[in-house]
């Protein structure tokens, strides 16, 4: 049987979204419903105890979530603009396709650091740990 | 790890190759042959620096295909599978690490993206989309693919989704079983032969919306037009190259709204259908009490209490793009685990090695999202029948000591 260990997280920076799923929460099995606050984010049951919050850990990682949300505004207007002219042209296909790839990736990412809670260059900074990426970022 | 006894063979008369990775690289077509004597059991520990791969006279490595538009190996069907053959799936340590490989004991899963033959300035410059096969390398796709089947190691293109280029090459050992997961895995014909067993994700395009809409709308850059938008340029390549592969599909895992709440477009409850070829080798469907019959069965009543909306499924044969196959459905959602198990007692074929095991996987991740609806429930399902898949094709032991030793 899954031991439940239910915590909170720390106030989210934004009001982020839980991963594309069909419910909005997560369905706690095992233990009577529980209420939580109005944030979906901090409904979590964990069944191992990770360290840390939902954070990036390393710059690196920092750096990439803000790189991916300037790409995404950035991506999203160009593709306005160039839909402007003809919705069906093949630029326009190319626009949204790409701001559909950024907003996958930023998700990934963030689903990488909230859900399974592992940095992406974790392994990389074990190994390099002096690198600017690898400075440990803190809150 | 013991490396070589990933790559037990079943044959005494293996030709195998033995490769330093650090120096040089196995391509697709290399193969430094070495003749052994009989015992192969090699068991070098630690961090060797040898790769042994063996490759025998009939290959061990089951290859799987997954068509799937929610991006590359993270997605939950992936974790639920690795999850089921144990160990958790993570990217290959040390390398880049935007790399969208998940390796674990037994099973390598492979992001067609990969294969991009463009990248993101080359698809801007020729005007196509990812979804497009002018953006995918099948040539390319297929050797490698091919390789891995066959047991040999490859250097795989990595697409890395931040910076939209084409990374260096990373190393990829032949596992167990490989999974091939991204938009075009039955879209070539040779590929889609290769493959032992194929699942379609088949999403309809108002639950894709209501999960887009949960994905995207914290974000600065968007909006509920933004995300229609979206959706609507991306249809007609979508509709024109990844949607026709369902019919090739030996699965397909539909997600629809539910009909249980008039008028719902929260895509929150779901009606999911596990669509399943009949006559496929080593798979044979699940069904609802009486095989090939068709069953309307809601579970909530006296013995079982759900709360609103309940749970309702149903179950039958069917024609699918010309194909006999059997459909099971559940619409709604799980609240208990005892509905969870009282729904797993009452279906068959389930390829469970143990009374619950269903609902145990599901426990298991019950932060996963669609932990509460068929999407889970189906998802855990396939990956139990692609265990029995593999058992079926491989018909060894080597599984299992490989799992008695990691437990």
């Amino acid at each position: 049987m899954a031991t439940l260990r239910l915590h909170s997280l720390p106030a989210a920076r934004e009001e982020i979204p839980t991963p594309p799923s069909s419910v909005s929460n997560p369905r706690v099995l095992l233990s009577p419903s529980f209420h939580c606050n109005k944030k979906r984010v901090s409904r979590r049951m964990a069944v191992t105890a990770m360290g840390g919050g939902g954070g990036a850990k390393y710059k690196g990682t920092q750096m990439r979530e803000k790189q991916l949300t300037e790409m995404i505004e950035k991506k999203v207007t160009e593709a306005k603009q160039v839909c402007e002219g003809d919705e069906t042209s093949d630029e326009c296909k190319v626009a949204w396709d790409e701001v559909e790839e950024v907003s996958q990736a930023k998700a990934d990412l963030r689903l990488r650091l909230e859900v399974e809670k592992k940095d992406p260059l974790e392994s990389f900074c074990q190994e390099n740990p002096e690198t600017e990426e690898c400075k440990v970022f803190e809150d | 790890m013991a490396v070589c006894t990933v790559y037990t063979t079943r044959s005494l008369n293996s030709t195998c190759s033995i490769s330093t990775p650090s120096k040089t690289y196995l391509s697709s077509h290399q193969k430094q042959l070495v003749f052994s004597s009989t015992d192969k059991r090699t068991s070098r520990r630690g961090s060797s620096p040898w790769v042994i791969n063996c490759s025998a006279g009939d290959s061990q490595t089951v290859v799987i295909g997954l068509a799937a538009d929610s991006g590359c190996g993270k997605s939950t069907f992936m974790r639920r599978l690795t999850s089921v053959f144990g160990g958790a799936a993570e990217p290959p340590k040390g390398g880049n690490p935007d790399s969208n490989t998940l390796i674990s004991d037994m099973t390598t899963v492979i992001c067609l993206d990969d294969y991009h033959s463009l990248d993101r300035t080359g698809r801007k410059e020729k005007g196509v989309t990812a979804l497009d096969p002018r953006a995918n390398d099948f040539d390319l796709m297929y050797e490698q693919v091919k390789a891995l089947k066959s047991g040999i190691a490859v250097q795989k293109p990595i697409y890395n989704h931040v910076t939209g280029l084409l990374d260096p090459a990373e190393l990829i050992k032949p596992p167990k079983i490989l999974v091939i997961e991204g938009l075009h895995p039955m879209f070539d014909e040779r590929v889609r032969d290769l493959l032992d067993f194929s699942i379609y994700l088949d999403i309809s395009n108002e639950v894709k919306f209501a999960w887009k809409i949960q994905r995207d709308m914290a974000e600065r850059g968007h909006s509920l037009e933004s995300i229609k938008a979206s959706i609507e340029a991306r249809k007609p390549d979508f509709d024109a190259y990844i949607d026709p592969q369902k019919q090739y599909a030996d699965a397909v895992i539909e997600v629809l709204p539910t009909q249980l709440i008039p008028d719902d477009n929260e895509g929150k409850v779901l009606r999911v259908r596990l669509i399943m070829k009949e006559g496929v080798e080593h798979f044979s469907p699940v069904y609802l009490f009486d095989e090939g019959s068709t069953i309307s069965w809601i579970p909530c009543g006296r013995k079982l209490t759900c709360s609103y909306p309940g749970i309702k499924f149903s179950y039958g044969p069917d024609s699918y793009f010309g194909n006999e196959v059997s459909i099971l459905e559940m619409d709604g959602q799980f609240d208990r685990l005892d509905e969870l198990i009282y729904v797993e007692s009452h279906l068959s074929n389930l390829s469970t090695k143990f009374y619950g095991e269903v609902t145990q996987q599901m426990l298991k991740h019950a932060d996963f999202p669609g932990s509460n609806n068929g999407t889970g429930f189906f998802q855990t399902i396939v990956g139990l029948k692609i265990r029995d898949l593999y058992e079926q094709i491989t018909s060894t032991k080597t599984a299992a000591p490989l799992e008695a030793t990691k437990a």
